[in-house]
């Protein structure tokens, strides 16, 4: 076994047997069940009140706008406006309406309120309004296949052009939650890398390890090790995940996995992941400890959350300026391309360029990460500064 | 079989200031090669340069196994005691020793069997399965030596061995090494505790500043580097004797302690013949000035006699 597997099986046995990585590793899909339920639940106790509106109905339109308003707008026909008001007095109802024989020709009406959200207003404004076009409509004395033939809605369909895929809103789903997936996947990864790096600095392993084997070496194996403790992870939610969307709901989630670029999703996710890794395993390497890190160190640990800030011009605008910038530059390239290509396919051309840049990227960032772990390792007691890492990187060789 | 560890004209600088300058000692098989110098002198980093953890700007380390030149590093033939060491504090005492015995390509069961007899023989058997971070500084200082040596390493280099252990421990560390010597291997040590340097090196490498200041066995050492001191203890002073004209200077240490420092190339037997008739003292010994006089003079940037 080679000395940088020798050090990847280490980490992940270590950190297999560490209890806080296995509470995590249980935690985590309770968290996210926590909050997909919380929201739900909240929105199951937080129902509309209910709101009760006497309706002095001169218009005629009562059974139609009671048929055209939610369930918690209540309806009660009046008489007379003094019946309805009396009834609003006597705390019976929140206001009355006023319909007049009028409001077919004018649309006018009146609402007389003791108590009115906007969200009521909106929907009641939204009934009479369904209500007036329908009665409009069957007063202008046309058939019913005329009416049909004006209120049917328009048809648009997709059909794609020299054999483009056609987007499905399922593929499009499998392929956001693969993305978000693998983003966790590389920000735990490479924070736990960091930590790890940081840890053998302040356990003062570096150098025990470091008469054992090389710098190169030691940091592929903490690379590779963090990389499949977090592949286990990620292989564990996800098996707890599956058998949960198979029964719980009737979202067809083979097929959708087997139309989403899959192959391309992994392959930028692995690059994103070896270039987060490299930055945070130098990163890690020049730090003390966490709390004292310094401005610099903290805009690198921001950068993995860069893509973020893309998210919503590139979806709005897929094939935009602001789009195409993001699937090049290498920061934010592993995340925004996939996503622009589950959004609308991008050519072979586009994505081969973004990979070049980003494999050119990931290469000179691991070199880089490699001439500050070998000496940054060695260096105790203290943060580096900016201007030691630079003096660091011209050193020769070890 | 004849091993030996060489340094020859190793230089290093670090942003233009050289912290290694063209360093070269030999050291054998079965012997113990005592590195000196204050702090800063360049110990660590010519350590380091020998260990391959960083590379010299110019001259070599060789390592000569079986009387044969080795390419690069053996790292798998030298045990490494750093200075700056420790241990993975939420690792089990015999898991960590299996992992770096494992670094050094020795197979786990091995590796287990000769934890056990190590722990045994440094009184910690029964911390096997305990945690580093329940063990005590001592403790922990002994598991690393472990790590240092459980896959029976040619060479040995042990920066700073001693420190934070207690006497007992000390003892039992220093018995340990000679017997590593007995066995042939090549031992690098290097030590700010002068007393057991005395007590164990059979060669001394002093340096300051990057540079070799002296080098051979501590008696060559002591006789290149200083005069004969005279120790006296005396209820009537020792006015006669300081005015000696082959006495340097005299300090008083006590109401009736004193040291007479004899000028440069005084022996003993001159100093005797010289002591006038009627001198009265009690006690009166004639020493070289010890290891620790040597490196204070040296740290404090003392000239050479």
């Amino acid at each position: 076994m080679s000395n940088t597997w020798k050090i990847a099986k280490w980490e992940v046995l270590r950190n297999l047997t560490n209890k806080q990585f296995i509470i995590g590793l249980l935690l985590t899909p309770l968290i996210m069940v926590a909050f997909i339920a919380f929201p739900l639940l909240l929105n199951h106790f937080n129902k509309p009140e209910q709101v009760v509106y006497q309706v002095v109905d001169y218009a005629q339109v009562m059974p139609l706008l009671q048929e055209a308003v939610p369930e918690h707008i209540v309806l009660e026909a009046a008489a007379q406006r003094e019946a309805a008001l009396a009834a609003v007095q006597a705390g019976e109802a929140d206001g009355y309406l006023m319909l007049s024989q009028e409001f077919l020709l004018t649309g006018y009406a009146e609402l007389h309120y003791d108590k009115i959200s906007q969200s009521a207003f909106e929907k009641l404004n939204a009934a009479l309004t369904r209500v007036l076009q329908q009665k409009r409509l069957e007063l202008s004395q046309l058939s019913p296949a005329q009416l049909q033939f004006l209120t049917a809605p328009a048809a648009l369909e997709t059909i794609a052009v020299n054999e483009v895929k056609a987007l499905d809103s399922n593929e499009i789903i499998v392929s956001a939650v693969a993305v978000l997936l693998i983003y966790i996947l590389i920000f735990t990864s490479g924070s736990m890398l960091m930590l790890s790096a940081l840890q053998e600095r302040r356990d003062r392993m570096a150098e025990v390890i470091l008469s054992s084997v090389r710098a190169v070496d030691l940091m592929q194996g903490k690379i590779i090790g963090h990389f499949l403790l977090g592949v286990i992870q990620l292989a564990f939610w996800i098996t707890l995940a599956l058998p949960a969307v198979v029964i719980l709901t009737d979202f067809p989630l083979w097929e959708a996995i087997s139309a989403s670029n899959m192959p391309l999703i992994i392959f930028f996710g692995l690059l994103g992941y070896l270039l987060t890794a490299a930055m945070f395993v130098g990163l890690g390497a020049t730090m003390e400890d966490m709390q004292s890190a310094g401005n610099s160190q903290g805009l690198v640990i921001m950068l993995p959350t860069l893509s973020f800030i893309f998210i919503a011009p590139v979806v709005q605008n897929p094939n935009g300026v602001v789009a195409k910038f993001a699937s090049y530059f290498p920061f934010t390239s592993w995340v925004i391309l996939t996503v622009r290509d589950a959004i609308a396919p991008v050519s072979l051309g586009e994505i081969a360029v973004s990979s070049a840049i980003l494999i050119l990227t990931t290469v000179i960032v691991i070199r880089i990460a490699a001439k500050v772990f070998r000496v940054g390792m060695l260096m105790y007691g203290k943060n580096a500064t900016p201007r030691e890492i630079w003096k660091w990187l011209r050193y020769k060789e070890m | 079989m004849m091993n030996s560890l060489e340094a020859a004209e190793v230089c290093k600088s670090y942003g233009g200031r050289m912290v290694v300058d063209h360093i070269s000692f030999q050291a054998q098989a079965g012997q113990i090669l005592g590195l000196l110098g204050p702090n800063g002198a360049g110990k660590t980093t010519t350590i380091r340069m020998i260990m391959g953890i960083t590379a010299p700007d110019s001259g070599r380390v060789n390592f000569t196994y079986d009387g044969q030149r080795m390419e690069g590093v053996p790292r798998h033939l030298i045990g490494y005691l750093p200075e700056e060491r420790g241990l993975y504090k939420d690792a089990k005492v015999m898991q960590l020793l299996v992992f770096l015995a494992g670094l050094k390509n020795i197979p786990a069961h091995e590796a287990k069997a000769k934890a056990r007899m190590w722990l045994e023989k440094l009184d910690l058997a029964g911390y096997a399965n305990a945690k580093v971070e329940q063990l005590s500084k001592g403790m922990a200082q002994k598991i690393q030596l472990i790590a240092a040596i459980i896959h029976e390493p040619k060479y040995i280099i042990l920066d700073e061995p001693f420190s934070g252990l207690d006497p007992v421990n000390q003892d039992l560390i220093k018995a340990e090494i000679r017997s590593l010597a007995a066995q042939g291997a090549v031992i690098l040590l290097s030590s700010h505790q002068m007393n057991i340097v005395e007590e164990l090196c059979d060669q001394i490498f002093l340096i300051n500043g990057g540079k070799k200041v002296v080098s051979g066995t501590l008696r060559e050492i002591k006789e290149s580097y200083g005069s004969y001191r005279v120790q006296v203890e005396s209820a009537h002073g020792v006015e006669q004797l300081a005015r000696l004209p082959l006495i340097e200077d005299v300090q008083r240490l006590g109401d009736t302690r004193w040291v007479l420092n004899l000028k440069d190339g005084i022996t003993p037997e001159e100093f005797l013949r010289s002591i006038p008739e009627g001198c009265r003292f009690d006690e009166l010994q004639i020493v070289r000035p010890s290891l620790h006089d040597i490196f204070v003079k040296i740290a404090t940037g003392g000239e050479k006699q």
